[in-house]
């Protein structure tokens, strides 16, 4: 659906993105990771056909970047960051002058307005003044707007940014559900979001791709064999053997008093064959509980770098 | 063409729901009804000659022009400097959507707001009509030279405002240039001695463009200069729209 060839973006000789490449298949819910100032927006913004790209090739749905920007823009619904919106329409006029511009045709602009207010749960504001929404509120008449044409593709830059906890859930969920009919892409610095919500997982920094996958996969791939923690009242140190020659194990560490962890190959589970040793050895089993690696370890593992790297130019930051 | 309608619409909307549109209004009706004034005073002196109340109504008095230098850049440093700063620009150019297009609307909606603005003044000629012979064709080219002078003002305001996304920067850009336009025809008077120099600045005189139409005279180079002029200008505006992004 989004296809994505060496993509770069550079401001007076600094590269915000550098030669990205990726491929996003129909109706799969992609994440965009990333610290601040990685180059998540400006790349979405070069897919939106916002930005110009300095070089690379953007196809969405088919249509090339290069050759018609406009035609481009109408398969795609982006939400930017912050939302911004006009605060002096109301709600359903904001709508209709979404769908003038979008080009939805004049017989179908009532029923897709219908339908994103319901979508978006906009029913109860439908006549109020934008400007004097809630921020949950604001988030959801600007998800509306994108989805105003029924685009196959959605762009969402932070869309969960500044809201608050019950916001972020009913926000997560809505995009969930959107990833049913749409193509999505979401951009945030929010691990569990992440998590939650993505089938896969870019994670970009300074401008290049460092990691591509499942949430999951990431999390195997980058952190190594899981972990169990294991507590065994009485044994102290005197486990430490027996547990390292249970089939599987790879590893085993003493924490001092009856804690242990006990690394394994994440094909084989050797918690019952722990539970036996214990019973065996007359201790007392208190926890035994894998330990997840989160995909924020993954994160910070990744984009940990030196402050004094290179700046990002004022100019990439600002507004455009 | 359904586009650019949805955007006159939209920023017609945002105009007439700011206070500004309304002070604007008002301080404008205020002043038309001063020079109002002035007119009726002249006629009920025994030696106005019957062309002259018009000629001072369209332009003819420093007021017009004053007022008209401070209230286009107004009307106009919204239009673009405050999609910028809002970040609106972002949802309305990824909309598909061309930059002519966009510029075309916020013009055509200033350029709205600014005929609004003159609209209750027809009332002063269906008053005088009733009390005093009135020529119509020079009031018909009186209103042709102040709707010239919009286009030109707005087109020059439209493109000051897609330079920056301060309002402030926007309107002030707009005024200078603006009153740059409006005083290099004023030099004509400087010059006393005749030269191919003293015809150009002759020729971009708009007060004295004005005072041709508000006698009835229409002058197809007034037209020309005055159109020409703020077409570039919108055309410089969808340049510089483009430009914007490929920084």
């Amino acid at each position: 659906m989004i296809e994505v060839e060496h993509l770069s973006k550079t401001y007076v000789d600094t590269p915000v993105v550098d030669d990205i490449s990726f491929f996003v298949p129909e109706g799969q819910v992609l994440g965009f990771l990333g610290p601040n100032g990685a180059g998540k927006t400006t790349t979405m913004r070069m897919i939106t056909a916002f930005l110009p790209p300095t070089a690379g090739r953007v196809v969405v749905a088919g249509i090339d970047l290069d050759t018609d920007p406009v035609a481009l823009r109408r398969q795609v619904g982006y939400l930017p960051e912050n939302v911004p919106l006009y605060p002096e329409m109301r709600v359903e006029e904001y709508l209709r002058f979404r769908a003038d511009i979008e080009g939805v045709p004049r017989s179908e602009i009532g029923a897709n307005s219908e339908y994103v207010i319901d979508r978006c749960m906009l029913g109860d504001v439908r006549r109020q003044v934008v400007g004097t929404l809630s921020k949950g509120y604001r988030q959801r008449v600007g998800l509306a707007g994108a989805l105003i044409h029924r685009p196959p593709v959605l762009i969402l830059d932070e869309p969960t940014v500044g809201l608050d906890p019950n916001q972020i859930i009913k926000i997560r969920e809505l995009i969930s559900e959107l990833g049913r009919e749409h193509t999505v892409i979401l951009s945030t610095h929010i691990l569990p979001e992440v998590e939650q919500v993505c089938e896969r997982v870019l994670i970009i920094d300074r401008g290049a791709i460092v990691a591509d996958g499942a949430p999951d996969e990431l999390r195997n791939q980058l952190v190594g064999n899981p972990v169990l923690r294991v507590e065994l009242r009485g044994a102290d140190g005197g486990a430490t053997e027996p547990l390292g020659t249970l089939p599987g194990v790879t590893g085993v560490a003493h924490d001092g008093g009856g804690r242990y962890r006990v690394e394994h190959e994440s094909t084989s589970d050797p918690r019952e064959a722990i539970f036996r040793l214990a019973v065996d050895g007359g201790w007392v089993l208190t926890e035994l509980a894998p330990e997840r690696a989160s995909l924020e370890d993954v994160f910070v593992r990744l984009t940990t770098r030196d402050e004094t790297a290179r700046p990002v130019p004022a100019e990439a930051l600002e507004e455009v | 063409m359904r586009k650019v309608t949805a955007l006159v619409r939209r920023e017609l909307i945002a105009y007439f729901s700011s206070p500004l549109a309304y002070m604007v209004l008002t301080a404008f009706l205020l002043l038309q009804g001063y020079i109002f004034y002035l007119i009726v005073s002249f006629l009920n002196d025994p030696r106005t000659q019957a062309m002259t109340p018009l000629r001072l109504f369209f332009g003819g008095t420093i007021f017009f022009w004053l007022f008209l230098l401070f209230v286009v850049p107004v009307i106009t440093m919204r239009l673009i400097a405050e999609e910028r700063r809002s970040g609106t620009i972002e949802p309305l150019l990824t909309a598909p959507v061309t930059e002519g297009q966009v510029i075309l609307g916020k013009f055509l909606a200033a350029l709205a707001f600014y005929i609004v603005l003159w609209l209750p003044t027809l009332i002063y000629i269906v008053i005088l009509k009733q009390h005093t012979a009135i020529d119509l064709g020079p009031v018909a080219s009186g209103y042709l030279g102040v709707l010239l002078l919009g286009i030109l003002f707005l087109g020059v305001g439209t493109f000051a405002s897609t330079l920056t996304n301060n309002q402030l920067i926007a309107a002030v850009l707009a005024f200078a240039a603006i009153v740059l336009l409006f005083s290099v025809g004023l030099l004509q008077q400087l010059l006393v001695s005749s030269s191919a120099l003293r015809d150009v600045f002759g020729y971009m005189n708009l007060w004295s463009q004005m005072d041709d139409f508000a006698r009835g005279i229409v002058d197809t180079r007034h037209i020309v200069y005055e159109l020409s002029v703020g077409i570039m200008f919108l055309f410089l505006a969808v340049k510089s729209l483009e430009v914007k992004k490929w920084r």
